[in-house]
């Protein structure tokens, strides 16, 4: 046990002094795959920062149907029985929304009473919101429902609440696609890296790698150096991702909350949780070990 | 201790470098390998040190038979046969006294242990003192004794080397075959190629002679 962790200490003192010998070409590499690890990191934080935020909007679809400004006052009540007698399977609940009542909300948004005032009268319809009940094929149920009553008697107008909220959650869906092919990309970027890295090592090791087989270091000892190499290659370029990740969202966090602000709203950007970024850095470092493995085994063949 | 039966050795469909080799060397023996270059001495030498397998025949070095050695038992064999090839093959970026603790490095010794026994076989071959020295700053003879000390810093019990002397002057020579001759006396057995038949006269015990695929086997005079 003891034998194998001198081994281990050697070999790790090695690595450390071939990456000290090559400062430069060492940072260049390292350089070169923390920038290609913190595109999908920072990709990954804008999905992390943005689903909680689809989450709290209503992803049910809500069909609002406006009725005509002259309709009568029992219309949207009539309205509101009939969704509720011929689609009380497909409805989840059913609400009037009087004109005086949508005025008198409206009223309290500052940046709506100012233009309010000025009106003579209320220019708002009365309003029947639909909720649909949860199931399948939402989406084309509330389509269905909305084309129906949009044919009956005195509605002007319906609209499909929540369908900016889908279309939002079919770009998530895209841009998390899109996001895997951009980290297996990036995968290969370390492989091909690190593979390239410790292939120039290892000729320029040639000598050594000989005269250790010579005095009968096994594969396994010949290897080592190298497999460190590939595992802190891959685990310090991680952290110089996040390192730059972090960087970078400082400022675009400052633009973004001035952005959501005016919407009176707050978002920000954050990094994923430290454990995923843990989970992260282990992995690209098992990344860079499996192709230093790889590599020395293709190019110590003499 | 070394017993070789029927071995060839070629590379690839080249003609046999060696041709059904027979001989056998008993533990403690010194004994020169001679004949001129191109011969085979070298090739020989790293078939004992399990740097190269036999292509037909038995090679049996220190109880294991090399032809039915998996591969990745043989360092364990080389750990016990020291190698001085005719390149030095020394790493000359490291000290003189890091390159003799490599093979103890590689038998997980720890620094202290393996440094203690480094500057006790740096003093066997006289180089007390040029530990800190880079090898570059090292004389050829120099050169030619630290190899030898990171051969016998493992204690191995077969220790080969290959053209030890050339390039060397003849008082460096004679120094080196002192060495080698050292170690011998202490029981460790010994065998060099060369092709300097005035210095095989003064040491070995016996001589192997290969010239192209004919082989013999004849006594030598010890001084």
């Amino acid at each position: 046990m003891k034998t194998l962790l001198r081994q281990h200490r050697y070999a790790l003192i090695i690595t450390l002094r071939r990456l000290a010998a090559q400062p430069f070409s060492s940072l260049a590499n390292i350089l070169v795959m923390a920038l290609a690890l913190a595109l999908p990191l920072l990709g990954g934080t804008i999905l992390v920062s943005a689903e909680p935020v689809t989450r709290q909007l209503s992803v049910t679809p809500e069909v609002t149907a406006y009725l005509q400004v002259d309709a009568p006052e029992t219309a949207a009540t009539q309205l509101a029985q009939r969704v509720r007698q011929e689609q009380s399977e497909r409805v989840q609940d059913v609400r009037v929304m009087r004109r005086a009542d949508a005025l008198a909300e409206l009223r309290t948004n500052p940046a709506w009473s100012a233009a309010l005032s000025v009106l003579p009268d209320n220019p708002l319809p009365d309003a029947v919101i639909i909720r649909l009940a949860d199931g399948e094929d939402l989406a084309q149920r509330a389509s269905a429902l909305a084309r129906e009553i949009g044919t009956w008697e005195r509605v002007d107008r319906v609209q499909l609440d929540s369908a900016w909220v889908q279309r939002l959650e079919a770009l998530l869906r895209f841009a998390r696609i899109g996001l895997l092919f951009l980290a297996v990309c990036v995968a290969a970027v370390v492989l091909a890296t690190v593979f390239n890295t410790v292939r120039m090592q290892a000729l320029s090791q040639r000598e050594e790698i000989g005269v250790a087989r010579l005095v009968g270091a096994t594969e396994s000892f010949v290897r080592r150096p190298f497999l460190y190499l590939g595992a802190l290659s891959g685990a310090i370029a991680a952290i110089v991702a996040i390192a730059l990740a972090r960087a970078i969202l400082a400022p675009l966090n400052g633009a973004l909350a001035s952005l959501a602000r005016s919407y009176g709203a707050e978002f920000a950007l954050h990094l994923p949780p430290a454990s995923l970024l843990i989970v992260g850095i282990v992995v690209t470092a098992a990344l860079g070990a499996l192709s230093a493995r790889w590599s020395v085994t293709r190019n110590t063949r003499f | 201790m070394i017993q070789f039966q029927h071995v060839f050795k070629s590379y690839g469909r080249s003609r046999n470098i060696l041709a059904d080799i027979n001989f056998e060397v008993s533990a403690g023996e010194f004994v020169f390998v001679s004949g001129p270059s191109g011969a085979g001495k070298s090739t020989l030498l790293k078939l004992i040190a399990g740097l190269e397998p036999p292509t037909r025949g038995s090679v049996q070095v220190n109880g294991q038979r090399l032809e039915k050695m998996r591969p990745r038992s043989r360092p364990y064999l080389r750990r016990a046969v020291g190698v001085i090839l005719q390149d030095t093959h020394l790493l000359f970026d490291r000290s003189v006294v890091d390159n003799v603790i490599l093979p103890l490095v590689v038998t997980g010794h720890s620094r202290t242990v393996a440094l203690a026994r480094a500057r006790a076989a740096l003093e066997k071959v006289d180089l007390s003192g040029k530990e800190d020295m880079k090898p570059i700053e090292l004389s050829g003879g120099e050169q030619q004794r630290l190899a030898i000390a990171r051969a016998i810093v493992n204690r191995p019990a077969i220790l080969i080397a290959d053209e030890p002397t050339a390039n060397l002057d003849h008082a460096s020579a004679q120094r080196i075959m002192k060495v080698f001759q050292d170690f011998n006396q202490v029981g460790v057995t010994t065998l060099i190629a060369s092709h300097d038949h005035a210095l095989m006269s003064g040491y070995a015990s016996r001589t192997l002679h290969i010239d192209q695929s004919r082989f013999s086997d004849f006594p030598g005079v010890r001084a």
